[in-house]
């Protein structure tokens, strides 16, 4: 008799299987890549982004055993495809692949929205504003000292006067209270998690994301004078915020109620409606300097709490959303500059670590202050590590109002985001397994599904 | 944005309920819009905006042939017989014959195209195009008029088997001029060899994995993932490809467990991806491509009408229900769209100028007479073999929406 039980050893056999598969597609685009030199860009693309997507599926399926999320697989096949490693996909093609980013972040945004419900908002109200409030101060002034503390550590640190250090390490600090909508997503739409844990975690990752852009645009100001000695105090850029807060949430509740109307009159072909909004809508957004994150989350927001509709379109961007987010977060590892991790790890770990450890005690006392549930007390924190592109999208903002010591910052940002980025989606997963919010009922599989009929035999035959 | 809101406007005029009502079998009429929008015409759709869409083009046609290979053989649930098949390629070869022949001749008359591989190029591309009858006009018909028998379902048979013999011919045709960028050295006679092996190795792997117990989404992952990758190792490498697409489709359909279902799943992507590439090649026509292209045009539709007529003598000859449909129910299978665009498509990519163009040209206006003489045969010969319901089309069709319904 044999000791490996038949269900682990089909385990084994598909896992063989999709593991000699996924290296014969890479071989193949391996073959390609090196064989012929590329004479028309835009259609390599079409390639890369047809690998992400099986490469993302199949590592996912394949690190699933470990208890690993999805997110992570993702991530692992965009990095081992990515530029740095077998150069399957290239920085160039990685470049190309915005507008899938864009769309995924307007799904996300959308879908984060969608699942915010005011009445479970309103229960967890005194949990929110507890947490809110110490996790920004706490780790605005903690990780801002954390900086300070390896200041010997960082390169390009070593030689700033104290003045500008210290705008520096107030920026990082501000950094370090962005969280990750996407990540935070990706793990509750694998896990179809339920539960105070996950409730609690998407309300505040959403809600902390209008936040720390008004959090940023204050410590920005305020830094201002400390870093480039001829500026001034000003308090333009809270004009330009306000301008920004209030034309996304007036934006995104009209685009609401448009999509409540939409689904409830016509309900039909939202797979094309979800793609324009992802690409047009967010185009447009941008033409008007508007947030697209804020706005479509707000949007979201409102189909699901002033419309029944909420649910319906929850399902059609699950539908429509998956297979753009595999792309987009395999092409966040893609992206991911290696070298630079290499090079800067030790420091990275450090900061990434301290921020960590800081969340981890915010969440600890905002529980205790807000008499949080058990679950929330232990495992609170643990939504809140992940870091991916808001905090990209800050620090491409620091470089570029400071250019002498935003760049080399941004490198030191992106180290620790990657860390955070990897890490983050594990603790995440752990916690919802852990406190039982996982879903136990296993996902509808392709063959479980009954057929819809084709179109033709109900005439023909 | 363009694009999608196009298809999301076609869809709703094409789709469901109302493909019985409204919108033409082939989709010329997108075809037309596209060509009026076109730099041509208006010059809304410029020809930077043209270029710039190419890697669109490609995604939908690679996705349009993947799903003819899927649901190739099938029609609706049932698997088409050996006598359909081997008559829709008998029907392929004919056509596909006399139209290039035909073609052939006048271009070499015409002195159109500078080189004889021009010439042939041409001729096998116009051939290609030319030779197959599009799926949707025959289901049109028959679900419009409630059509139910032997000669029905024949027709239809044959209509969802005749795509394979002009897609080797186009990665024939293709591997006549390779890609200059392709270092390699191959022999002309490997390079649809390479085509269909990949296309298949690509089907292969793809069915292996939909083996397995995959969640729904993954399965959608594996299958966009597979035909993206064939689509753009294809175009890297020169090839054609329509043809590794359908092998590709044609692999999973074979060698998956769950080809029905894959086929239902697919199917409804069909229109929405073929109307926006149905308008980007309307506005890729150039009338203006070859000198003397009326008469090259004229001369391949006429000899596709011709061969089409002598095929339906092949037919009466093999069915008695075709026989009563008369002398000219080969004309029932007049109709080209889909794959006849997305042909003279990708030669306009691949060949752009004379050939490409004039292949393209010829494609559109083929279905554009398809379109005037297809659906009008096909009533008359269904009518003629008695399986048409004498009640009335309109009465006919408010049963086939019952039926739907």
């Amino acid at each position: 008799m044999s000791a490996v039980p038949a269900s682990a050893r089909r385990g084994l056999f598909a896992h063989a299987k999709h593991l000699i598969l996924l290296g014969g597609f890479g071989g193949l685009l391996f073959y390609v890549t090196r064989a012929v030199p590329e004479m028309n860009g835009g259609l390599w693309t079409i390639a890369a982004i047809g690998f992400l997507l099986l490469a993302g599926t199949l590592t996912s399926e394949l690190l699933a055993p470990l208890g690993l999320p999805h997110l992570t697989g993702y991530l692992l096949a965009g990095i081992a495809s990515g530029p740095y490693v077998l150069r399957l996909v290239d920085e160039h093609t990685v470049k190309n692949l915005s507008p899938v980013n864009t769309l995924a972040l307007s799904l996300i945004a959308l879908a984060g929205g969608a699942e915010l419900d005011m009445a479970a908002i309103r229960r967890a109200s005194r949990s929110l504003a507890w947490a809110t409030l110490v996790q920004c101060l706490l780790v605005l002034v903690l990780v801002t000292a954390a900086f300070f503390a390896v200041r010997p550590l960082i390169p390009f640190a070593r030689n700033l006067p104290i003045g500008p250090f210290l705008g520096v390490a107030l920026l990082w600090g501000a950094l370090a209270v962005t969280r990750s909508p996407s990540a935070t997503l990706g793990i509750l739409s694998q896990t179809r998690a339920s539960g105070p844990l996950a409730s609690f975690t998407l309300a505040f990752v959403m809600t902390s994301d209008v936040v720390v852009v008004v959090l940023f645009a204050a410590v920005m100001a305020c830094v201002r004078p400390l870093i480039d000695s001829g500026a001034s105090f000003g308090l333009d850029s809270f004009a330009t915020l306000a301008h920004d807060l209030f034309g996304s949430i007036a934006l995104g509740t009209t685009l609401g109620l448009v999509i409540a109307a939409y689904l409830r009159l016509v309900n039909r072909q939202m797979l094309v409606v979800l793609l324009a909004l992802g690409f047009g809508a967010s185009t447009i957004l941008d033409y008007l300097q508007f947030d697209s994150l804020l706005t479509f989350m707000v949007a979201g927001f409102i189909v699901r709490n002033l419309s029944k509709q909420g649910h319906k379109l929850l399902s059609y961007i699950e539908r429509t959303g998956t297979v753009v987010y595999v792309v987009f977060f395999a092409t966040a590892g893609a992206d991911l500059n290696v070298p630079l991790l290499r090079e800067l790890w030790p420091v990275a770990l450090v900061l990434a670590g301290s921020r960590a450890v800081i969340t981890y005690v915010g969440a600890r006392i905002a529980g205790r202050l807000a008499e949080d549930p058990p679950v929330l007390r232990r495992w609170g924190w643990s939504g809140l590590v992940s870091q991916a592109g808001l905090s990209l999208g800050l620090v491409v903002i620091i470089a570029r109002e400071f250019p002498g010591v935003g760049t080399p910052l941004r490198a030191l940002a992106i180290a620790t985001v990657a860390i955070n980025q990897m890490v983050g989606p594990i603790l995440f997963k752990l916690a919802l397994d852990r406190s039982g919010e996982t879903s136990r009922i296993p996902a509808p599989s392709f063959p479980s599904i009954p057929p819809p009929p084709l179109p033709e035999s109900s005439v023909v035959e | 944005m363009g694009l999608l809101v196009l298809s999301y406007l076609g869809s709703f005029l094409v789709g469901g309920r109302t493909v019985r009502g409204a919108g033409l079998p082939s989709g010329v009429e997108f075809v037309a819009l596209g060509f009026v929008l076109g730099p041509q015409v208006l010059d809304l759709v410029g020809g930077d905006m043209l270029a710039s869409f190419e890697p669109v083009v490609q995604v939908a046609l690679g996705w349009l042939a993947f799903a003819v290979g899927l649901d190739f053989g099938y029609s609706g649930e049932r698997r088409a017989s050996i006598a359909s098949i081997a008559l829709a390629s008998l029907g392929v070869l004919l056509t596909g014959g006399a139209v290039g022949g035909v073609t052939w001749v006048v271009v070499r008359a015409l002195h159109v195209g500078a080189t004889r591989t021009e010439q042939l190029l041409l001729a096998g591309g116009v051939a290609a195009a030319c030779s197959e009858t599009t799926r949707h006009a025959v289901r049109w018909v028959v679900q419009r008029h409630t059509a139910r028998g032997p000669l029905a379902e024949r027709l239809n048979e044959i209509a969802h088997a005749d795509d394979l013999l002009p897609l080797l011919a186009v990665s024939m045709l293709f591997a006549v001029v390779p890609d200059t960028h392709v270092p390699t050295k191959i022999p002309l006679i490997d390079w649809p060899a390479i085509t269909i092996a990949l296309g298949l190795l690509l089907g292969a792997g793809a069915a292996m994995l939909v083996r397995s117990e995959l969640r729904l989404e993954e399965t959608w992952a594996v299958l966009f993932g597979v035909s993206l990758i064939a689509i753009g190792t294809t175009a890297r490498l020169g090839l054609s490809t329509l043809t590794a697409s359908f092998f590709a489709g044609l692999a999973v359909s074979l060698l998956s467990r769950h080809g029905k279902e894959l086929r239902a799943m697919v199917a409804p992507t069909e229109r929405p991806v073929l109307l926006p590439a149905l308008l980007l090649a309307g506005a890729h026509l150039d009338f203006r491509a070859a000198p003397n292209l009326p008469w090259i045009a004229a001369a391949a539709i006429g000899a596709r009408l011709a061969a089409k007529v002598v095929f339906g003598w092949v037919l009466a000859a093999t069915s008695p229900s075709a026989r009563k449909a008369g002398s000219l129910v080969g004309l029932s299978l007049a109709s080209s769209g889909a794959l006849a665009m997305s042909i003279g498509l990708a030669f306009a990519l691949r060949f752009p100028g004379t050939v490409g163009d004039t292949v393209l040209v010829v494609a559109a206006l083929s279905a554009t007479v398809g379109e005037f003489v297809g659906p009008v045969r096909l009533r008359n010969a269904l009518q003629r073999a008695g399986e048409i319901d004498l009640a009335g089309p309109a009465s006919a069709g408010s049963k086939a929406r019952r039926v739907e319904a």
